[in-house]
C-alpha cells in the first residue's frame, strides 16, 4: 500500500505567485523510512505541510493512506503524527508535559467525547517509549530542548498514526541528545514497522534505518534513490557546500 | 455606605459573580492565544452597541450584543482572509467602535438618556436587571459544558494552533468559538462593569493565576475564582465609597494581579538545590 502518493503536486502560499514546491512526484510504501534533505528553503517544510493538508496544493494531486488529501485532510491527519520545526516555549507555559502528549490524542479521539483510561494508557506508553515518563508531570517550559523534542515525539506518537512527519526533529539540539533522538527513531522504526519521513538541512542526522533518500532544492526533487548512493554523489556535495549547510 | 433594598443587593451580588465568572473564564484563552487586545475591542464595541440602542430607543443590552457578535464574526474571518496579525484587525475594529460610540452618544436625545450611556461607560450596580441575571447565569452554563465537552481539544488548540490542526483538531471552530462567548461575555457585564473597563476583568484574573499554576486545569478553575473574588470585594468597596463598580472592580483585580507578580513562585528563580532534588512549583 502506498502511503503517500503525489503527482505532479505544486503548492503555491495564498497571494502569492511563484509555487514553494512544483512537480513533485513521490510514492512512499508502508514502512518506509524516508529522508527529505536539502538546504534551507528549498521547500522541506512546504511539503510536509502539503502532505498533511495544513498548506493546500494548488496543481496535481496527492493522496494519504489512498484518500485525496484536500477532501479527506481531517481524517488524514488523525492518521499523522507531525513534529513541527523547533519552535520556542514560553518558560512560563501552563502546560504538563503529560497534557501535551495527550493533546496529540485529541484529533483521533474526537469530538463530544472524553478521554478515556484506555487513553491515558497509550499516553503513558508513548511517553515510556521515549524515556519521559518521569517527566509527566513536569511544566514543559522547565523542559530542555531535548526533553521537549521528546515529548512532541512521544506526543506525536500518541496518535498511534500509521505515519510520522518529522520536521527538523535534530535542529537546536546538542550532539549527544541528537544521538538519543537519532536511536529512539530507529527503535521505533524497528518496533512498529511504521512509515517514517523525516526532514533534515542536515546530512550528518540521518538516522540509520533510513533507506531511501530524497534531495530537494529550490522547490523541486531533484534526487531519490537508497541512502547510500545519494549521500556519496558529488552533487549533494556540490548542492550543500554551494549553500553552506552543514555536512 | 449606600443604602439599598436587600432585593437590589442580592441581584447586584449575583450579578457581580457571574460576571466576574463568565469574563475571566474567558479570559484564559484570550490572554493564552495572545488576544488581550480583543477584550478592548469587544468592550468597546459592546459599548457602541448600547450607545446605538439609547440613540435609537432599542433595549441596550440587545443592541451591544449585536455589536460585539458583530465583531466577532468578523474579527476571525477578516485576519485569516486579510493575512493580517489579529492584533492589527483588533486595532482597526477598535478605533471604529469607539468612533461610532462617541457619534451614537452625540445623538442620545434628552439628559436621562446621557445618564444612561454614561452607566453604560462606567458600569452600575443599579443597572443589573433580572434579563441580565438570566442571561449571565445561561452563559454560565453554556461555558462550563463547552469547556467540559471540549476540554482536550481546547487544551490542543490553546498549547499550538498548527499542532492542534496537523492532529486532526478543528482550530477555526475553537478560535471562532472563544471569540464568540467573549463578545457575549462582554455584552453581558457591560451594565455592571461598564464599557471603558470590562476588558480588565477578562484579563487581570487570569494574569493573576499565571503567576501560580503551570497546569492549564488549575488556571481553568482558579481564574473564574479570582475573577469573583475581585467582583465581589469590588462590588463591596464600590458600595462603601460609591466609587463606580467597574472602577472598584479594575482596582481590586488589578492590585490582586500586582500582588500575584511579586510572590509569584513561577517567577522565583530555581536554585541549583531545588533542581537537583527535583523540587517542582504548583505542579
Amino acid at each position: 500500500m502506498n502511503v503517500i502518493d503525489l503527482q505532479n503536486v505544486e503548492t503555491i502560499y495564498e497571494g502569492e505567485s511563484i509555487p514553494v514546491i512544483y512537480n513533485i512526484n513521490l510514492t512512499v510504501k508502508a514502512g518506509e523510512f524516508l529522508a527529505i534533505i536539502g538546504p534551507n528553503g528549498a521547500g522541506k517544510t512546504t511539503l510536509l505541510e502539503t502532505i498533511n493538508g495544513i498548506l493546500p496544493y494548488t496543481a496535481g494531486r496527492g493522496f494519504v493512506l489512498e484518500k485525496e488529501i484536500p477532501i479527506y485532510k481531517t481524517a488524514i491527519r488523525k492518521e499523522i503524527g507531525y513534529v513541527i520545526q523547533n519552535f520556542e516555549i514560553d518558560p512560563l507555559a501552563p502546560f504538563l508535559s503529560k497534557d501535551i502528549v495527550m493533546s496529540g490524542r485529541a484529533g483521533k479521539i474526537g469530538m463530544f467525547r472524553f478521554v478515556s483510561k484506555e487513553d491515558w494508557e497509550i499516553v503513558w506508553y508513548s511517553m515510556g517509549l521515549v524515556g519521559m515518563i518521569d517527566f509527566a508531570h513536569r511544566p514543559i517550559g522547565r523542559l530542555s530542548g531535548g526533553e521537549f523534542q521528546k515529548i512532541l515525539l512521544a506526543r506525536a506518537l500518541a496518535q498511534k498514526p500509521k505515519l510520522l512527519l518529522l520536521d527538523e526533529p535534530f535542529s537546536n539540539l546538542d550532539f549527544s541528545t541528537r544521538r538519543q533522538i537519532e536511536k529512539l527513531l530507529n527503535r521505533i522504526h524497528e518496533k512498529q514497522q511504521m512509515t517514517i519521513v523525516i526532514v533534515s538541512h542536515d546530512l550528518s542526522f540521518i538516522p540509520s534505518r533510513c533507506s531511501r533518500v530524497i534531495v530537494l532544492d529550490q522547490g523541486k526533487i531533484i534526487m531519490d534513490g537508497e541512502k547510500e548512493k545519494i549521500l556519496t554523489s558529488t552533487m549533494i556535495d556540490n548542492i550543500f557546500h554551494k549553500k553552506g549547510v552543514n555536512q | 455606605m449606600i443604602d439599598i433594598p436587600l432585593a437590589l443587593l442580592f441581584t447586584s451580588i449575583l450579578g457581580a459573580v457571574l460576571a466576574g465568572f463568565v469574563c475571566s473564564t474567558m479570559g484564559v484563552f484570550v490572554v493564552r492565544m495572545n488576544l488581550s487586545s480583543i477584550g478592548y475591542c469587544m468592550s468597546h464595541a459592546a459599548f457602541a452597541g448600547a450607545a446605538f440602542g439609547l440613540m435609537i430607543s432599542v433595549d441596550s443590552l440587545i443592541s451591544a450584543m449585536v455589536f460585539s457578535f458583530g465583531v466577532a464574526f468578523v474579527l476571525g474571518p477578516l485576519s485569516e482572509k486579510a493575512r493580517l496579525e489579529s492584533n492589527v484587525v483588533i486595532g482597526f475594529l477598535f478605533s471604529v467602535m469607539i468612533a461610532l460610540a462617541f457619534v451614537f452618544l452625540n445623538f442620545i436625545p434628552g439628559q436621562a438618556a446621557s445618564g444612561a450611556a454614561l452607566r453604560i461607560l462606567w458600569g452600575s450596580i443599579f443597572s443589573v436587571g433580572y434579563n441580565d441575571l438570566m442571561f449571565l447565569l445561561l452563559l454560565s452554563f453554556v461555558l462550563i459544558f463547552f469547556i467540559a465537552l471540549f476540554y482536550k481539544e481546547l487544551l490542543a488548540v490553546m498549547f499550538h494552533r498548527k499542532l492542534a490542526e496537523s492532529a486532526g483538531v478543528n482550530t477555526k471552530l475553537f478560535y471562532f468559538a472563544v471569540l464568540f462567548f467573549t463578545g457575549f461575555s462582554v455584552s453581558l457585564s457591560l451594565r455592571l462593569v461598564g464599557g471603558l473597563l470590562v476588558f480588565a476583568l477578562i484579563i487581570n484574573p487570569t494574569s493573576t493565576a499565571y503567576q501560580f499554576f503551570y497546569d492549564f486545569k488549575k488556571i481553568m478553575i482558579f481564574s473564574p475564582v479570582i475573577g469573583i473574588v475581585s467582583c465581589l470585594i469590588g462590588f463591596w468597596l464600590s458600595l462603601i465609597t460609591d466609587f463606580p463598580i467597574g472602577a472598584s472592580i479594575v482596582i481590586v483585580s488589578a492590585a490582586l494581579f500586582a500582588f500575584a507578580i511579586i510572590i509569584s513562585p513561577k517567577r522565583r528563580k530555581w536554585n541549583g538545590k531545588q533542581r537537583k532534588m527535583g523540587f517542582k512549583l504548583n505542579t
